[in-house]
C-alpha cells in the first residue's frame, strides 16, 4: 500500500498538570478514546515523585489513521515532546501554561493552547512577605501570542460545581476544541467506561465542551472587595474624586475602630498632604499620594490590638463569613475555635503607659517577654467564649489610654510629618515615603522586624540621606521592596549598603547554645 | 497499602490472541508469567514499585501456578534470592530502582554473577535517569560490564519489551548468566497494547516441590571455584551470550524500505533511544512516520555485550557513524572505536558526544539536535539537508519568543509535603528550635522527608543514601561541640537503617540525636507495606515494631512524640540537645501517611453521613479581617492548602493568607501559629453533619444568646 496518502506525522497531545490532578485519567481517557476509534495511540508519564504536589507532564501521541488501514504497519511514536512539534497543549494550571511556553512546546504554527486560567500557587510566590504572585495578565497575553488557538477558561471553578476534578473538564474542552478526529460519544463513552464518579465526570465534560465549543461563556469574575458604603460630607467636600472610595472607607473603618473623633482625626491627619498634592499637580497622577497616604493611614491607624482582634473576632458577619468559607449546610451547626497565644506584649500594650512600662521591664531583666505567651482555644460561637472576647472588646473606649495607642501615634505622626515634609517638593519622593507604610505589618515578632524595617529606612534614607531626591525615590523604593522580599531584614541592609550606609549586624536571637557534656563522660 | 490494583490483575489473566492495553511495566509482569517464572521478588521504588504492588493483589493467580512471591528487605535481598537459580532450573526475576537499588544490590550480584545460574535469572531495572528521576544520575551499565551480566535495552513499544523479556529468560539460560532488563522511566509508563499469550506454570514451584538438594562446589564463591567461574565467564558464558544474541535477531537493522538509504553513513542507537531517533529523523525530513528512515540504523536491544561481528558488518563502507547513547561515561560508543581500530578500519569517522551531550537525558529534543549536527558534519551521500537549519531556527525562535512575553522567570514547582502530611510539622518544630539555638547540622535520608531541603523548610545538610542517614552522621555528631540531628524513616530504617544505622551508633556509643519519621509506609514509592504497617495482609506478620526493636538493640533514650504537636517536638527536640544522656537519643515522630489515611477515613465517612449519621467535619481557616499578609504562616508551613488569595479589605493591598478546601483538618497551621506565635488569625471550625436533636437544640440556644449580645453592624455594600 502506499504511504503518500497515509497522514505524515501524528497528532501530538502534550498535559502538564500537578500531582494528584487527575492528569494521569485524562491520558487514559484519551487513549481509550482513540483505541475505540481504531486509531494508534500511544502515552507516557513521568509521576515518580513529582506526584507529591509537584509539576509534571504526560504526553499522547496519536496517528490519525485507522489500524485497519495501516496492514502491519505501525507508526513509531515518541515518549518525549519537541519543541514546536506539539499540537494540543493543555494545562490544568495557568503557570503550568507559562511554563509550557518557555519550553517552546506552544507555537503559533501548530499549538492549540487548552489552559485552565486559575491559579495553584507555588512555595516562592506565597512566601513572600508582600505579594509575590506571578503576573497572570503577562501569561494570558502571552498565550494569545504564542498559540495557534487559545481556549482559556477558569476549569477549576467548572469543576467544584460538578463535584469533580478538573481533568474531566480538561478531557470536555479538549473535544470541544474539535483539534482531535474524536467524536464526543466515544469520549462520553471513555468516562463511562472509567471506574468511579462517571456521573460528576461527564458532567464537568460537558460544561468543558460547552465552554471551549464556544456555547457558553465565563463571567470574568470581579474582585470581590468588602466597601464600606459610609458616604462622608466631609470627604466629599475637601478632598480630590479620585480618593473618595480609599477614604471614606478609612472613615467608615476608623469609627468603627475606634469612633467619630478618630475618624475625622484621620482626615485631619491627611488634609494639608491632599492640599500639597492638589498644589503640586498631584491630579496627574490621579492624586496617589493622597490615595495611598490615606490607605495606609487607615490600616495603621486601625492597628490589631487585643481589643480589635476581640471584636473583630465575635461579629455576626464574621461567624456568616465562616460559615460560608467552610461551606457549611444550613442546617449544620458549626463551632468555631480560636487560636490564641496572648503574652506580655499583647498585655502591655493595653495597659497605660506607666504600668505597661514597668511591667516590660520587669519582664525584659527576667528575658520573659517574650516566653510567657499562653496558648488558649476560644470557642468563640460558644456562650462563655463570646463572653469573653466581648468582654475585651468592651475596653475599646479606654484604648485612647493604652500605651500601644500613644506609642502608634507618635510613630504616625512622624510618618507623616517626613511625608508631607518632602510632599512640598516632590511627590513622587513623598509617596515612595508614604507606601513604605506597608512593611509594618504582622503581630508578634513579625511585626517587630517590620517596625524595625521601617525605621531603618526612615532614619537612614529619609532623614539620614545625603542623597538627591531623585536617587532617594529609587533608593527607598528598592529597600521597601528588599524588606518585603526577606523578611529576616537582611535583603534590606544589602540594599542599604549599595548606599553605602553600614549594614547593622544581624539581629541578635536569644541563642541558646547548647553545648553537650564533656565528652570524658561518654564512658559513663 | 490501601490502594487495590483489581484491574491491573484482570490483565494478568489474559490469556492467547487476547490483546493487552496497559502501561509497560505490567506488560512485563504479563511477560513474566508468560515466561514461567518460579518466583519473584524486589523491592519498591520508582518507576517499577507496580510489578510488586500488582503481583502482591494478584495472589488468586500466584497460587494458581504456584508462583513464590516476596517484597525483599532491599534489594540486596532481592538480589540474593535470585541464588535460587544457581543450583536449580527455575526461572526467577526481581526488579528495583536502578542505579541506587543496584547499587544495593551488587554484592549479591557479583557472586551470583560469578556462580552462575541454571535457571533463567532476569533483574529489571527501572533507570531512573532524566526528567522525573529522583535519585542521583548514573548509568546502571557498568555493572554489567564489571561483573559479566547481560544488558537489554529494549525498543520502547510493548511487543518488543514483552519479547525481550522472554528472550531475556532463554539468554540466562543459554548463557548461565543472570540478565538485566533496563526501562527508562517513560518506557515504563508507557501505555500501549501486545497480543498476550498463555500464562505458563513453572516446573518448579509450590506446586511441583524439588525433592535434592543439589551440592556442586564449583559453583560455591570460594577459591579455587572462583577462579575457574572467572574463567569459565569468559571463555563459555560470553561467546554463548554473543551467539544467542546474533541467531535469536535480538539486535535489528532497519534501512528504509521504498526510500534510497544513503550507503556511506549510519546510526548505532540503544534501543531505548530508537523511537526518539526516528522522530529526530522524521522532522529532518529524513524518515517517515512508519520508521522508513534514510539513514541506516543499528538498533542495540542488547547494549552488552555488543556482537562484534554485526557491528563490523554495519560499519562496513560507512565514511561517518553517529552512536547515540544516553549517559556517561560512553562505554558503547568507545567499545565500537575499539573495535574499528581492532579490525583496523580506518575510514569511518565515530561521532557521538561531540555531537550529543555526555549528560543528562536524551529527550527528542536533545536527539534531534545531535542527529542534526551529525548530518550537517557528515554530509550523507544523495540526501536532501536543506531542511535542517530551518528546524534550528524554530526550535530557537519559539523559546526566545515566550520568554519575552513573559518577561521573567517562571518560579519552579518543585514536588513537596502532601495536604496534611505528617512529617511537615516536624520540620516546622525544627525551623522554631533553630530560632532559638541556631541552625545544627542535619543528616538527612531518602523518603518523602528528603523534601525539606526544598522551600519553605530548606533543612537537611546530607544525603547519602537509603537508610543511612545515620551512618552518614557519625562522624559528623563528633566533630561538634552540640549534638547533631538525623533524620530517617520507617521505610529507610527497616531497609538499612536498622544495621548499619542504629545498631552501629549503640555499639560505638555515638552521642547523636535520631528522628524516626514513623509515617506506617515506605510513602515516597507509593506507600508500600513495611514489617511495622498498621494494618498487614494475611501473608505478612503483624507485630514487629520499631519500638521493641530499638528497645531490643539497646537504645535506652527513646521518646515518642505526635508529629503534629509542634510544640512538644520542638520541647523534645531541646531536651535530646541538652540533655545529659550519653548515647543515641531516638525520637519517634509518629503520625500515619496523610495519603493512606484519607483513603481509609474518607469512604468510611461518606458511609457514615450516607447511613445519616453523625460526623464532625473539622477544618482551618483564616480570618481576612485580621489576616495582614505577611505570610510567616505560610513559611514555616508550606501546606499545599495553606495558600493566599487576594484581600476582600479594599484597603489591603497584599493577597491574604487562606486555606482552601483541600483542607484534611491536620491542624498544622493552627499549631505552629501557636508555637510560633505568629497571629490570632486561625481558627478551627467543626461542622457538625447529620446533627443530632441535642446538637440542634445547643446551637439554637447559642445562637440566640450570642445573638442578642451581639452589637448591631453598618453591613458591608
Amino acid at each position: 500500500m502506499n504511504t503518500s496518502a497515509l497522514p505524515d506525522r501524528p497528532v501530538t497531545i502534550l498535559i502538564a498538570a500537578l500531582g494528584g490532578e487527575g492528569g494521569g485519567v485524562l491520558a487514559d481517557w484519551i487513549i481509550a478514546a482513540a483505541a475505540s476509534q481504531d486509531y494508534p495511540v500511544q502515552s507516557t508519564s513521568i509521576p515518580g515523585v513529582a506526584q507529591r504536589t509537584g509539576a509534571t507532564t504526560y504526553y499522547v501521541e496519536l496517528y490519525p489513521a485507522h489500524i485497519a488501514e495501516l496492514g502491519d504497519r505501525r507508526p513509531v511514536m515518541a515518549l518525549t515532546p519537541a519543541p514546536s512539534y506539539v499540537d494540543v497543549m493543555i494545562s490544568s494550571e495557568l503557570l503550568e501554561a507559562g511554563r509550557a511556553m518557555l519550553n517552546g512546546f506552544v507555537t503559533p504554527e501548530r499549538t492549540t493552547l487548552i489552559a485552565s486560567t486559575h491559579r495553584i500557587y507555588t512555595v516562592a510566590e506565597r512566601m513572600h512577605m508582600g505579594d509575590g504572585r506571578f503576573d497572570s495578565e503577562r501569561i494570558l497575553k502571552a498565550a494569545q501570542t504564542m498559540a495557534k488557538r487559545a481556549i482559556l477558561f477558569d476549569m477549576q471553578d467548572l469543576a467544584e460545581r460538578s463535584g469533580t476534578v478538573i481533568s474531566a473538564v480538561l478531557f470536555g474542552a479538549l473535544a470541544g476544541s474539535g483539534v482531535l478526529p474524536l467524536p464526543r460519544a466515544a469520549c462520553e463513552e471513555a468516562i463511562r467506561k472509567g471506574v468511579q464518579g462517571a456521573a460528576a465526570s461527564l458532567k464537568g465534560f460537558e460544561l468543558g465542551y460547552s465552554y471551549a465549543s464556544g456555547e457558553a461563556k465565563q463571567a470574568t469574575p470581579e474582585e470581590l472587595k468588602r466597601w464600606r458604603a459610609a458616604p462622608s460630607e466631609r470627604v466629599r467636600k475637601i478632598f480630590p474624586a479620585e480618593a473618595h472610595p480609599i477614604l471614606e472607607e478609612g472613615v467608615a473603618r476608623l469609627a468603627d475602630f475606634q469612633d467619630r473623633d478618630y475618624a475625622s482625626l484621620y482626615l485631619d491627619r491627611l488634609e494639608p498632604i491632599a492640599k500639597l498634592d492638589r498644589e503640586q499637580g498631584g491630579g496627574a497622577s490621579g492624586y496617589k499620594l493622597t490615595c495611598e497616604t490615606g490607605r495606609f493611614l487607615a490600616l495603621w491607624m486601625s492597628y490589631e490590638d487585643l481589643i480589635r482582634v476581640a471584636d473583630l473576632k465575635s461579629r455576626r458577619s464574621r461567624f456568616e463569613r465562616v460559615r460560608a468559607e467552610v461551606e457549611a449546610k444550613p442546617h449544620e451547626p458549626v463551632h468555631i475555635i480560636e487560636y490564641l497565644k496572648p503574652g506580655v506584649e499583647e498585655a502591655a500594650a493595653v495597659l497605660p503607659p506607666f504600668l505597661s512600662k514597668r511591667l516590660l521591664a520587669w519582664t525584659g531583666k527576667r528575658g520573659l517577654t517574650y516566653k510567657l505567651n499562653v496558648g488558649i482555644y476560644v470557642k468563640s460561637t460558644g456562650v462563655i467564649g463570646f463572653l469573653m472576647l466581648r468582654t475585651l472588646a468592651a475596653l475599646r473606649p479606654l484604648r485612647r489610654m493604652s500605651a500601644r495607642y500613644v506609642e502608634e501615634q507618635a510613630l504616625i505622626e512622624r510618618w507623616l510629618r517626613t511625608v508631607s515634609d518632602t510632599a512640598g517638593r516632590d511627590l513622587s519622593l513623598a509617596l515612595e515615603i508614604g507606601l513604605c507604610a506597608r512593611i509594618i505589618k504582622g503581630y508578634g515578632e513579625t511585626h517587630r522586624r517590620g517596625k524595625a524595617s521601617f525605621l531603618r529606612i526612615l532614619d537612614t534614607l529619609v532623614d539620614g540621606s545625603t542623597l538627591d531626591d531623585r536617587a532617594r525615590t529609587a533608593a527607598i523604593s528598592k529597600a521597601r521592596d528588599a524588606a518585603l522580599a526577606d523578611p529576616e531584614g537582611r535583603g534590606l541592609e544589602n540594599s542599604l549598603a549599595t548606599h553605602g550606609i553600614a549594614a547593622l549586624p544581624p539581629q541578635p536571637k536569644p541563642i541558646r547554645f547548647m553545648r553537650r557534656p564533656p565528652p570524658d563522660r561518654r564512658a559513663a | 497499602m490501601e490502594r487495590s490494583f483489581e484491574a491491573e490483575v484482570e490483565l494478568l489473566k489474559l490469556g492467547r490472541g487476547q490483546a493487552f492495553h496497559g502501561e509497560g511495566i505490567l506488560a512485563v509482569t504479563k511477560a513474566l508469567l508468560q515466561s514461567g517464572v518460579s518466583y519473584v521478588g524486589g523491592y519498591q521504588g520508582a518507576p517499577v514499585s507496580h510489578i510488586m504492588d500488582v503481583l502482591s493483589d494478584a495472589r488468586e493467580i500466584m497460587d494458581e501456578l504456584g508462583i513464590h512471591i516476596e517484597t525483599n528487605a532491599s534489594e540486596a535481598g532481592a538480589a540474593a534470592m535470585l541464588g535460587a537459580s544457581i543450583n536449580y532450573p527455575m526461572r526467577g526475576a526481581v526488579v528495583w530502582k536502578s542505579t541506587v537499588g543496584t547499587n544495593v544490590a551488587s554484592d549479591a550480584l557479583s557472586n551470583l554473577a560469578s556462580a552462575g545460574v541454571k535457571g533463567g535469572a532476569l533483574i529489571v531495572i527501572g533507570e531512573d535517569y532524566g526528567e522525573g528521576a529522583s535519585a542521583i544520575q548514573e548509568r546502571s551499565h557498568a555493572f554489567a560490564m564489571k561483573s559479566q551480566l547481560w544488558m537489554l535495552d529494549p525498543r520502547p513499544n510493548l511487543p518488543t519489551i514483552v519479547h525481550m523479556v522472554e528472550k531475556g529468560f532463554e539468554l540466562s539460560e543459554a548463557s548461565n548468566t543472570p540478565v538485566f532488563l533496563a526501562l527508562r522511566i517513560r518506557a515504563c509508563h508507557l501505555h500501549g497494547s501486545f497480543e498476550a499469550k498463555d500464562n505458563r506454570s513453572p516446573l518448579i514451584s509450590r506446586r511441583h516441590l524439588l525433592q535434592n538438594p543439589d551440592f556442586d562446589f564449583g559453583r560455591v564463591c570460594l577459591p579455587p571455584s572462583t577462579y575457574a567461574q572467572e574463567k569459565h565467564k569468559t571463555e563459555v558464558r560470553w561467546p554463548a551470550a554473543v551467539k544467542f544474541i546474533r541467531e535469536h535477531g535480538l539486535n535489528e537493522f532497519f534501512a528504509g524500505a521504498g526510500t534510497q538509504p544513503s550507503d556511506d553513513v549510519g546510526i548505532i542507537c540503544q534501543g531505548g533511544l530508537y523511537n526518539a531517533t526516528i522522530r529526530a529523523l522524521q522532522q529532518l525530513g529524513l524518515s517517515d512516520s512508519f520508521g522508513a528512515t534514510k539513514i541506516p540504523i543499528y538498533c542495540l536491544n542488547v547494549t552488552y555485550p555488543l556482537v562484534p561481528e554485526e557491528v563490523m558488518q554495519f560499519c562496513a563502507g560507512k565514511r561517518a557513524l553517529l552512536i547515540i547513547e544516553e549517559g556517561q561515561p560512553a562505554y558503547i560508543e568507545d567499545a565500537v572505536l575499539a573495535m574499528l581500530r581492532r579490525q583496523e578500519v580506518i575510514g569511518a569517522k565515530v561521532h557521538g558526544k561531540d555531537v550529543l551531550p555526555s549528560a543528562g537525558e536524551y529527550t527528542n529534543e536533545v536527539v534531534l539536535t545531535g542527529v542534526a549536527r551529525f548530518v550537517e558534519t557528515s554530509a550523507p551521500r544523495g540526501l536532501d539537508t536543506a531542511y535542517i537549519p530551518k528546524v534550528h531556527q524554530r526550535l530557537a525562535a519559539a523559546k526566545s519568543a515566550a520568554a519575552e512575553l513573559l518577561g521573567a522567570p517562571i518560579p519552579p514547582r518543585q514536588p513537596g509535603f502532601c495536604v496534611g502530611c505528617p512529617e511537615r510539622p516536624v520540620f516546622s518544630a525544627m525551623k522554631l528550635v533553630e530560632r532559638e539555638t541556631g541552625a545544627f547540622h542535619i543528616s538527612a535520608d531518602i523518603g518523602c522527608h528528603t523534601f525539606s531541603a526544598l522551600a519553605p523548610f530548606n533543612i537537611g545538610n546530607t544525603v547519602l543514601g537509603y537508610g543511612l542517614g545515620l551512618a552518614s552522621n557519625s562522624a559528623v555528631d563528633s566533630m561538634f561541640g552540640r549534638r547533631t540531628v538525623t533524620i530517617m524513616g520507617d521505610g529507610g530504617f527497616w531497609h538499612n537503617g536498622l544495621t548499619s544505622g542504629v545498631a552501629n551508633a549503640v555499639f560505638n556509643k555515638n552521642d547523636g540525636i535520631l528522628l524516626i519519621m514513623k509515617n506506617g509506609y515506605t510513602s515516597a514509592t507509593g506507600t508500600q507495606n513495611i514489617p511495622s504497617s498498621p494494618h498487614q495482609t494475611e501473608y505478612k506478620s503483624r507485630d514487629m515494631g520499631i519500638e521493641k526493636t530499638l528497645a531490643g538493640l539497646g537504645v535506652k533514650w527513646m521518646k515518642t512524640v505526635h508529629n503534629y504537636r509542634v510544640s512538644d517536638m520542638a520541647k523534645t527536640l531541646k531536651e535530646a540537645m541538652t540533655s545529659s544522656f550519653q548515647g543515641l537519643k531516638v525520637i519517634i515522630a509518629e503520625g500515619e501517611c496523610q495519603l493512606e489515611r484519607q483513603r481509609r477515613i474518607r469512604p468510611q465517612n461518606a458511609e457514615r453521613l450516607g447511613r445519616g449519621q453523625r460526623v464532625v467535619r473539622e477544618r482551618f481557616g483564616v480570618d481576612d479581617d485580621t489576616c495582614s499578609g505577611d505570610h510567616s504562616c505560610i513559611r514555616l508551613s508550606g501546606c499545599p492548602s495553606l495558600t493566599v488569595k487576594p484581600s476582600t479589605d479594599p484597603l489591603k493591598l497584599d493577597p491574604v493568607a487562606h486555606v482552601n478546601n483541600g483542607c484534611v483538618g491536620c491542624g498544622l497551621c493552627g499549631e505552629v501559629a501557636h508555637a510560633a506565635i505568629l497571629c490570632p488569625s486561625f481558627y478551627r471550625a467543626e461542622i457538625v453533619q447529620n446533627p443530632g436533636a441535642w446538637d440542634r437544640f445547643l446551637h439554637l440556644v447559642r445562637q440566640t444568646l450570642i445573638g442578642w449580645l451581639q452589637p448591631q453592624e453598618r453591613k458591608a455594600a
